[in-house]
């Protein structure tokens, strides 16, 4: 087989296995958009926070990285209702800006108490459980077991959405909180769930992301992947968290096909410009169809 | 007549005392606050060795039949550009310093390096390896530490002495300035050495995955890899190699591999991987080695550096910043007892022909530029979790273990 098919199939299966977890990483987010229409600006921070759970567990105690998971996700559960109940409920009905700002604020307070607490260095650690061999391809079971993991949440948070008794409730209030209001739903309850939910999803996403990348882990990791969160977020619309899934297996798949693609164009750094398909990929979407792949409630 | 024997007398003893009278007088601005405050630390422990060295076992700097001391002077530039300028003019037109050090990084170094030539006073780079500084047409800044643009090219002697039959050379580097003058330099140096580049890629700043490129590359199959830019990309850049199962004869990775929590986070991963450094603890340059490449051997004795500089610093390890500057010292006492006077000039002069080898590795500076031309990075080699210098010959503590995949440990 040419190179070049060789380092494209390499490269889309790798983008498929890392964009679940890009979709996972950006549920959080489209949940909360979705429920409290909140733009969190600070969802690095809280990969980050997830990524250093998965390393201390790990290297402190020999907890494998894929067990951290559902530390992570209790750690995310508090910090979300800390969050919630301190700062986000007084400011759920006021203009953007000021979310935005909460949320912008809480993020770098949480990187700065990071810095403080672990400093400024970067931390890795290495989980070998061997790896699948495939003609031309080499995977490590580790991101394979990422990828399950993705999926298996994203269909449990889906059969909660679908068929949990609070899970109906809070597709009740994204569709009509005055209405789900007068029918007796606990708004603010299921604010405080929803919001604590999106963010143990984004903490645990972020041990995840340690499968991929167990290097690396600093306190300012979360930056690159608060953009492209909003990317994929968009890209499957930005209240739905379905959407937001198969938006993250997109971009996944964009953006190493992309880079294979390109690669082939001589004078070209592929790398740069997976950025600019990935964001103009964004922006044509954003023209021709603005509320998402999958519509706006997740269809 | 005695007014005339007296106004004669002093007119014969006015040039001793610039320089025997007091003292020679060496500094610059360092930092030892701000951003490189911990790399600054080092230098600035290093030149005081230095100076200790100079005067208390050697004797004073030897111009003619005399030993003058040297006194080194300095000011907190707090790593800021701005500081730097102002401080080199004050050293100069204050304090009356014609033998400048450098502050650390490329950037301050060339801020600085304009206020020095205006002055026509020395100005000595330890810190700035860019290639940049010595492409401005400056004649009076000479250079100690190595250029960017020679970083790689150990490993490329290393290589065709150890496997003259590998030639496919794949070229993967963090874009950024630092990493693209290395590059560049050894683009070169592969080509003159009758190797190919199959493989030549840039990767952003903050890259979380290299598993496109990683995979592009495999498909080409290179035997050697140069790669890297900082400690971040560079311990990526490994760990995914080893991920995607990239078998490559070797790998040189800048930074990363140099600094021990490479090896604490990659475990047996890290085995194999090399890096070139500028000066590592245990290097073997000493009067033996230097007599063996004919040159003169000047300075302390490793052990005695470092002895002196855990002293000086309460127990601090030196790194080679604290070499760098070290050297940077060593070179100006050896300039001015060549030239056998402290005119900057003529010191000048005599630095084009100075080649010399202190602990730190060969000192010889390009008269053309000032750059350093004679200091050959040295290789370290992660074999059985530990960090072994590997290259040049004369200063290993270990052989290079080649090809990677038989490195013991790995």
């Amino acid at each position: 087989m040419p190179p070049f098919l060789i380092a494209l199939y390499g490269n889309l299966l790798n983008g498929a296995i890392l964009g679940a977890v890009y979709g996972m990483m950006t549920m959080g987010l489209s949940l909360i958009f979705g429920v409290l229409r909140i733009v969190n600006v600070g969802h690095g921070a809280f990969i980050m926070v997830g990524a250093y759970t998965a390393f201390f567990l790990f290297t402190l105690y020999g907890i494998p990285p894929l067990l951290a998971v559902p530390f992570s996700f209790i750690i995310g559960m508090g910090l979300g209702a800390l969050f919630f109940y301190t700062v986000i409920k007084r400011l759920i009905d006021s203009p953007e800006l000021t979310t935005l700002l909460a949320t912008f604020s809480f993020g770098v307070l949480l990187e700065e108490v990071a810095k403080l607490l672990w400093g400024p260095d970067y931390r890795g650690f290495n989980w070998e459980v061997g790896s699948l061999h495939l003609p031309f391809v080499t995977i490590p079971l580790e991101k394979l077991y990422a990828f399950l993991a993705s999926v298996s949440m994203a269909l449990i948070l889906y059969i909660w959405f679908k068929k949990g008794r609070s899970g109906m409730a809070i597709r009740a209030i994204m569709e009509d909180r005055e209405g789900a209001s007068c029918c007796g739903i606990n708004v603010d309850g299921m604010y405080g769930l929803s919001f604590s939910i999106g963010i143990a999803l984004t903490v645990a996403s972020g041990s995840l992301l340690t499968l991929f990348i167990p290097v690396g882990i600093h306190p300012y990791m979360g930056g690159i992947y608060t953009l492209k969160a909003f990317v994929i977020a968009v890209l499957g619309g930005l209240s739905s968290p379905w959407g937001a899934f198969f938006g993250g297996f997109i971009f996944g798949l964009v953006e190493n096909g992309a880079y294979s693609l390109f690669g082939l164009v001589p004078g070209l750094e592929p790398f740069s410009m997976t950025y600019f398909a990935a964001f103009l990929i964004l922006l044509i979407l954003l023209l021709i169809r603005p509320e998402g792949l999958l519509g706006a409630n997740g269809g | 007549m005695k007014i005339r024997v007296l106004l004669l007398s002093i007119l014969l003893i006015l040039p001793s005392i610039a320089t025997a009278g007091e003292a020679i007088l060496i500094g610059g601005p360092i930092s030892l606050s701000g951003k490189y405050a911990k790399e600054g630390e080092q230098g600035f422990i290093g030149f005081k060795v230095a100076e200790k060295w100079v005067n208390e076992v050697y004797g004073g700097v030897r111009i003619g039949n005399r030993r003058v001391p040297i006194r080194y002077v300095y000011y907190d530039d707090e790593s800021k550009k701005e500081n730097v300028t102002s401080l080199v003019e004050r050293l100069i037109k204050v304090d009356g310093v014609r033998f400048l050090l450098a502050p650390y990084s490329s950037g301050l170094t060339l801020a600085g390096a304009p206020v020095a030539e205006k002055y026509g006073a020395l100005y000595m780079s330890h810190g700035g390896a860019s290639d940049r500084i010595f492409e401005q047409g400056f004649r009076y800044v000479v250079q100690t530490i190595g250029p960017a643009s020679s970083y790689q090219r150990s490993v490329v002697d290393m290589v065709k002495a150890i496997d003259p039959s590998a030639r496919r050379v794949a070229l993967l580097f963090e874009d950024s300035e630092f990493s693209r003058t290395v590059m560049m330099g050894v683009k070169g140096y592969l080509k003159e050495k009758g190797m190919k580049i199959v493989f030549e890629r840039a990767y952003p700043r903050n890259v979380k995955d290299l598993t496109p490129v990683l995979t592009e590359m495999k498909a080409r199959r290179p035997e050697i890899l140069l790669g890297g830019g900082h400690f971040a990309d560079g311990q990526l850049l490994a760990k995914q190699m080893g991920d995607l199962g990239v078998d490559v004869k070797a790998a040189s990775i800048l930074v990363a591999p140099t600094l021990p929590a490479f090896a604490k986070t990659l475990g047996k991963e890290a085995n194999g991987f090399i890096a070139p450094a500028h000066w590592e603890k245990g290097v073997r340059f000493n009067r033996e080695n230097s007599k063996g490449i004919g040159l003169g051997y000047f300075g302390p004795s490793q052990e005695w550096f470092i002895r002196e500089f855990k002293k000086e610093s309460g127990g601090l390890e030196p790194e080679y910043h604290a070499a760098n500057a070290m050297a940077s010292i060593l070179a100006y006492v050896k300039a001015i007892e060549l030239a056998g006077t402290t005119d900057v000039d003529r010191v000048r002069d005599a630095m084009d022909r100075l080649h010399f080898v202190p602990f730190y590795g060969e000192w010889k500076i390009d008269p053309e530029t000032g750059k350093q031309v004679g200091h050959k990075m040295i290789l370290i080699q992660w074999q059985k979790g530990r960090k072994e210098i590997v290259w040049p010959e004369e200063a290993q503590t270990a052989r290079p273990c080649y090809p990677m995949a038989s490195c013991p440990g790995r």
